[in-house]
C-alpha cells in the first residue's frame, strides 16, 4: 500500500480543460440553490418570504447563459466537455431552456400554494432547483454515468417533493410508491447498463454505438442491456405497463409537484431515453424499436381508456399524461429509419416542448379552481364558467390542445408524430399512425366532457363567489396559455428551434 | 424464426429464468426444511433473550437524522484522503475545488445546526 502511494507523486496531473461558459447555466442554478439554502440558514422563518422570488431570478438568470450559448453553439460545433461525456449542442440546449422555463411556471404556480399551506417552504424550492439542475445535466449527458448521475439528482429531491404533504396519509402514500418505483428503475436500469458497459467496455455512448452495432457474439447482452436500460427510463416517463405510481402520486403530491413530475419529469426521462437511442444505440434498431412500439400503444390505449373513469381532475390529468407518453414514444418508433430520424428527434422535441406548456397549464387551472372549491374533483368543477369565466376558457384552451384540436398548440405536435409515422412508409408505422388517430378521438372525448361541464353545468353549490386568483398564479396561467396558442397559430415559432439536426452527430 | 422474435427471446428467457429461480429456491427450502412447529419455536430469535413487545417497534427518528449527517462526512473523508496524498500536484486548483466541495458539505450541516437537529433533547 505505501508503496502504491510512493509511487503516485510521480505522475503529473494536467489541469483538464473546463469550458466554463458551456457549464454556465449548470453554475448559475448551483449558485442560486446554494443562495437559497444559505438564506433559509441565516434569516430562518424570516426568510419565507424571499426564497420562492430568489430561486424564480435564479431560474431566470439560468436562460441568460443558454441564449448566449445558442447563438455560439450549432450543429457543426457542439462544446464537447469531459471527454465526451458532457455535449452542449442545439438539442441539449432547447431542452434546458425547456426544462428552466417549466420549473419557472412550477414556482409560479408553487408561491401562494406553498406559502399558505402548512408546509415547510425554503426546502422546497431548494429542491426544486436541484430536480431542475439535474434535468439540465441530464439534456447534456452522453455517458452512462453522466446520465446516472443526473437521473439521480432529479429524482432524490422529487422523492422528497413527491411527500411533501406530510401530514396527509395520501401524501405519504405519494412519496413511497414514487421512492420505491424509482428506486425499482434505477435497480433495473443500472443492470441494464452494467451488461452493455460489460459487453462494450466503455460508458461513453458513441463508444458504445460503435461496440453494439457490430457484435453478433454477444448479441444476447446487447439485446438485455438495452432492454433494460430503456424499461428504466419507461418508469421515469409513467409508459404502460410501468405508469402504476403516476395517478396515486400526483393525486397525493402537492399539484404544482404533481405537475413538475407530469411534466418536467417526464421530459427528462424522454432526454435521457433520446440520448440512449439516438446516440448509443442508433444501429440497434432492431431491438428498441419493437420494445417502443408495444409500450407505445399500450400507454396510448391504456391510459386513455383508464382516463375515461376517472372522477377526479388530477388522476384524469395523471392517465392523459400516460397517453401523451404513448404519442410522443411513437415518434421514436421509427427513430432508427435514416429518411425520417431527424424528423422523429424534433418530432418528440417539438411535442414535449408542447406538452409542458399546454398540460402545466391544466395544472394551473386545477390549482386556481381549488382555491375556492378546495377539491380537485371533476365534479367540482361544474359551472366554472359562471363563477370563473376566464380560467374556464384558459382550461379549454388547454384541455382542446391536449387532445389536439387545430389550431391549438397540441394539433401540431400530434401533425408532426403522423408526419413521421408516414414519413417512415413501413407496416408497422402505419399500424401504428392509425392506433395513433383512434387513441386521439378517445382522448377528445373525456377532454371535452370535462369542458362540458365547466361551461354547461350548473355549479353544485349554487356558490358564484369568484375566485380570487393571486398573481403568480395569473402570470402562470398568461404564460402558459401565450405558448399553448403561439406554438398553435404559428408552428414555425417551435418549429424553428425543434428543428432537424439539432443532436450533434458524433 | 425472425430476427426480431429471437432478440426478445433473450429478454423473456432471462425474466422467466429469474422468476423460476425465485420459486424453485423458496420451494426447495419448504421442501427440504424439517418442519417441526412448537411454541418455543415460534417465538421470535433476539440473541437468546426472551422477545419482549411485539414486531411493530418503533425507534427514534433522531438516529436517522445522526446517520445521514454521518454519511455526509463520511464522504466528505472518502474524498479527501485520495485528494490529500495529491495535493501537492493539484495544486492551487485542486485546493480551490476541495474548498468548493466542502462548503457545499458544510452548508448541509449548517442546515441541520440552524434547524435545531444536532440538539439531543
Amino acid at each position: 500500500m505505501l508503496d502504491l502511494l510512493a509511487q503516485l507523486p510521480q505522475a503529473t496531473f494536467d489541469r483538464p480543460p473546463i469550458d466554463w461558459h458551456a457549464l454556465a447555466p449548470e453554475l448559475v442554478l448551483l449558485g442560486f440553490g446554494v443562495l437559497v439554502t444559505l438564506v433559509d440558514i441565516v434569516f430562518l422563518e424570516r426568510g419565507r418570504a424571499m426564497v420562492s422570488a430568489l430561486a424564480g431570478v435564479g431560474l431566470l438568470a439560468t436562460v441568460v447563459p443558454l441564449l448566449t450559448l445558442w447563438n455560439e453553439v450549432d450543429t457543426a460545433s457542439p462544446r464537447v466537455l469531459f471527454d465526451g461525456a458532457y455535449v452542449v449542442d442545439r438539442y441539449s440546449l432547447v431542452m434546458k431552456i425547456v426544462f428552466v422555463l417549466v420549473g419557472y411556471v412550477v414556482i409560479l404556480l408553487s408561491t401562494n400554494y406553498i406559502a399558505e399551506g402548512d408546509y415547510w417552504e425554503s426546502e422546497y424550492y431548494g429542491l426544486l432547483l436541484s430536480s431542475i439542475m439535474g434535468m439540465v445535466v441530464m439534456a447534456s449527458a452522453r455517458d452512462l454515468i453522466s446520465i446516472f448521475v443526473a437521473l439521480e439528482l432529479l429524482s432524490i429531491p422529487a422523492y422528497l417533493l413527491a411527500a411533501w404533504r406530510k401530514r396527509d396519509p395520501r401524501g405519504n402514500e405519494a412519496g413511497i410508491k414514487y421512492y420505491l418505483m424509482g428506486v425499482f428503475a434505477s435497480a433495473v436500469m443500472l443492470y441494464g447498463m452494467s451488461l452493455l458497459y460489460g459487453v462494450t467496455g466503455s460508458t461513453l455512448l458513441t463508444d458504445i454505438a460503435v461496440a453494439v452495432a457490430d457484435a453478433p457474439q454477444f448479441d444476447a447482452a446487447i439485446a438485455l442491456g438495452i432492454v433494460f436500460v430503456v424499461v428504466g427510463f419507461a418508469f421515469k416517463i409513467s409508459a404502460v405497463p410501468f405508469h402504476h405510481w403516476a395517478p396515486d402520486t400526483y393525486e397525493g403530491a402537492p399539484t404544482p409537484v404533481a405537475g413538475f413530475l407530469a411534466v418536467a419529469s417526464k421530459a427528462a426521462g424522454f432526454v435521457a431515453l433520446m440520448n440512449l437511442v439516438f446516440v448509443a444505440f442508433p444501429d440497434r434498431h432492431d431491438v428498441y424499436q419493437p420494445l417502443i412500439w408495444v409500450m407505445a400503444v399500450l400507454s396510448m390505449t391504456v391510459g386513455n381508456l383508464l382516463a375515461l373513469r376517472q372522477t377526479n381532475m388530477v388522476r384524469l390529468l395523471a392517465y392523459s399524461g400516460v397517453a401523451q407518453t404513448g404519442f410522443m414514444l411513437a415518434p421514436l418508433t421509427v427513430a432508427g429509419d435514416p429518411g425520417v430520424s431527424d424528423l422523429a428527434l424534433s418530432t418528440t422535441v417539438n411535442y414535449l416542448a408542447i406538452y409542458a406548456a399546454m398540460n402545466l397549464g391544466a395544472f394551473a387551472v386545477v390549482i386556481a379552481l381549488a382555491r375556492k372549491t378546495g377539491s380537485a374533483e371533476i365534479d367540482d368543477l361544474k359551472g366554472a364558467f359562471q363563477y370563473a369565466p376566464g380560467l374556464t376558457v384558459a382550461m379549454t384552451v388547454f384541455l382542446f390542445s391536449l387532445a389536439g384540436i387545430p389550431p391549438i398548440g397540441g394539433w401540431f405536435a400530434k401533425f408532426n408524430v403522423f408526419r413521421s409515422l408516414a414519413g417512415a412508409e413501413t407496416t408497422w408505422a402505419y399500424i401504428l399512425a392509425v392506433i395513433v388517430a383512434v387513441n386521439s378521438v378517445i382522448a377528445l372525448y373525456y377532454y371535452a366532457s370535462v369542458a362540458r361541464k365547466m361551461w354547461a353545468d350548473e355549479a353544485p353549490d349554487g356558490n358564484l363567489a369568484p375566485v380570487h386568483v393571486p398573481p403568480s398564479l395569473v402570470a402562470a396561467l398568461a404564460i402558459t396559455v401565450a405558448v399553448t396558442l403561439v406554438f398553435g397559430f404559428f408552428p414555425g415559432t417551435v418549429g424553428d428551434f425543434t428543428d432537424v439536426s439539432l443532436l450533434a452527430s458524433p | 424464426m425472425s430476427d426480431f422474435l429471437r432478440t426478445y427471446l433473450v429478454v423473456a428467457i432471462f425474466g422467466g429464468l429469474g422468476v423460476m429461480l425465485v420459486g424453485v429456491f423458496v420451494m426447495l427450502g419448504a421442501a427440504l426444511r424439517p418442519n417441526h412447529p412448537t411454541a418455543e419455536r415460534r417465538l421470535t430469535y433476539e440473541s437468546g433473550v426472551d422477545a419482549t413487545g411485539d414486531m411493530w417497534s418503533q425507534s427514534n427518528i433522531r438516529y436517522y437524522v445522526f446517520a445521514l449527517l454521518f454519511v455526509m462526512f463520511d464522504v466528505e473523508a472518502v474524498f479527501i484522503f485520495p485528494w490529500a496524498t495529491r495535493l501537492e500536484a493539484y495544486g492551487t486548483f485542486g485546493l480551490v475545488e476541495m474548498a468548493i466541495f466542502i462548503f457545499i458539505l458544510v452548508l448541509g450541516l449548517a442546515y441541520a445546526w440552524r434547524k435545531g437537529v444536532l440538539r439531543w433533547i
